[in-house]
């Protein structure tokens, strides 16, 4: 799989470098002098095409026709939209993937601009601000189905109410299903009479509502006692 | 008629002054409220100060009843976006022109399928004429220079030759658009013969001018 990353910025930068290391094949286009010094320290050379992203003759020597991915993350909404819609109607690449920087500017992101899917920063971090809140100890460790169904992973902690009821008694929605159980380092598949025990940890395929009442389940009984900040 | 004009520089707030100047309704938007100082003084037309890529902005200015957007901002990919966003978003509007920058930024404007003018290249096409040659008048310029219509005056030494004698210096760089004489013009074809006086309108890029240029001067091949 080749990966096309136009923005060698913090988010670009990044996400090539955890690319490289799933052994993808990535190609980094960026222009700005400033940043290029620092991107030849963390990426591989081959990587990193120096030129202005929104230019089709640097996209097409950059290599964009073999690209099965575009991920257009600078910094300027408007050339993320002119990246995506270049790479798809000049280039014919499969999938688009753009940062939106300004939510302001999030109604442009869509088919129009040859955009699959887009990401808005601020949008994400308070997604998952709000999913840390709702949820405790619960991790959430694949998105599956454009977020609709996540893998999520939850520890069982003592006197949870889930812990002796068999799992079909539990009154979990249709829409959250209990695939494995880890066990003293043993995976269990369940079936539905098996039950919950403390320390276990829980991995399940589930939508929000699941989750919501799988977290409710799982949650200790009282608040821990956590450590205090000394008072200053 | 409604005219919007996006991005309020020198070539912006040119255009906003001759269209009200010629009785039309405009709007000017910049996302800087000083911007507007460079409209002249009499310009009675609105300004609008707002997030060029905004939705809000764009019905501020009243982009659901216009009849042609000029999107003029320095900025190439903005100029780019802001175009197909009305292409798109609001087909209504019958006549959608962008500004080209920089023409390096050309081909990427191009693959949006936008109307584009490029006064950089246009100017430096002109200047380039007038410095080779400034007998090469060109009556009409299209696109952004690429082609243009001439008026070449045919000389005695072409009295009685035809046409295509020389039209073939120039191959396919040139064409024929009009025969003048006498003040009156005709379509002329392959085999016409001059005479002494006619005026020949061709449309040619500047190599093809050139060339017909030469052949005109040293007259035709024995």
């Amino acid at each position: 799989m080749f990966v096309f990353i136009a923005g060698g910025g913090r988010t670009g930068a990044q996400l090539a470098s955890q690319l490289i290391s799933q052994s993808y094949e990535v190609r980094l286009v960026e222009h700005r002098r400033e940043l290029l010094a620092r991107l030849h320290q963390e990426l591989p050379t081959e990587v990193i095409f120096e030129g202005v992203a929104t230019d089709p003759k640097v996209l097409r020597e950059a290599g964009l026709e073999r690209a099965n991915v575009v991920v257009a993350c600078t910094a300027e909404d408007p050339s993320n939209l002119v990246i995506c819609y270049l790479a798809r109607t000049l280039f014919q690449v499969n999938r688009t993937i753009a940062r939106v920087n300004n939510p302001r500017d999030a109604w442009l992101f869509d088919d129009k601009f040859c955009v699959d899917e887009k990401i808005t920063q601020a949008d994400v971090m308070a997604h998952l601000i709000q999913e840390e809140m709702s949820m405790g100890d619960m991790m959430t460790l694949l998105k599956l189905r454009r977020g609709r169904y996540s893998l999520v992973e939850e520890k069982v902690p003592p006197g949870a109410k889930a812990i002796g009821i068999s799992l079909k008694e539990l009154g979990l929605p249709d829409s959250c299903v209990i695939a494995a159980i880890i066990r003293r380092g043993q995976i269990i598949l369940p079936r539905g009479n098996a039950t919950l025990e403390e320390f276990d940890e829980v991995l399940a395929i589930t939508d929000a509502e699941g989750a919501s009442r799988l977290a409710e389940l799982l949650a200790p009984p009282v608040y821990p006692e956590r450590p205090r900040k000394p008072k200053a | 008629m409604n005219f919007i004009v996006i991005g309020c520089g020198r070539v912006g707030a040119d255009l906003a002054f001759r269209l009200f100047k010629n009785g039309h309704q405009v709007v000017v938007v910049d996302q800087a409220q000083e911007a507007f100082s460079r409209l002249d003084p009499d310009f009675r037309g609105r300004t609008t100060e707002g997030d060029l890529l905004s939705l809000g902005a764009l019905q501020r200015s009243g982009i659901e009843t216009a009849d042609g957007v000029a999107v003029v901002t320095n900025s190439d990919t903005v100029n780019a976006v802001i175009g197909h966003a009305i292409r798109t978003h609001f087909p209504q509007v019958r006549q959608v022109v962008v500004r080209n920058y920089d023409p390096a930024m050309r081909e990427m404007q191009e693959a949006f399928g936008l109307q584009l003018v490029s006064s950089t290249a246009w100017g430096a096409e002109r200047l380039q004429e007038l410095l080779i040659d400034p007998s090469f008048r060109a009556v009409f310029s299209a696109g952004n220079g690429e082609v243009e219509l001439y008026e070449l005056l045919i000389d005695s030494l072409w009295e009685g030759r035809p046409l295509k004698d020389l039209m073939s210096a120039c191959g396919e760089a040139g064409v024929v658009v009009a025969l003048t004489r006498a003040g009156r013009a005709e379509l002329p074809s392959a085999a016409q013969v001059f005479r002494n006086g006619d005026i020949l309108t061709v449309g040619a890029s500047l190599e093809g001018i050139q060339a017909l240029r030469t052949r005109l001067q040293s007259g035709p091949e024995a």
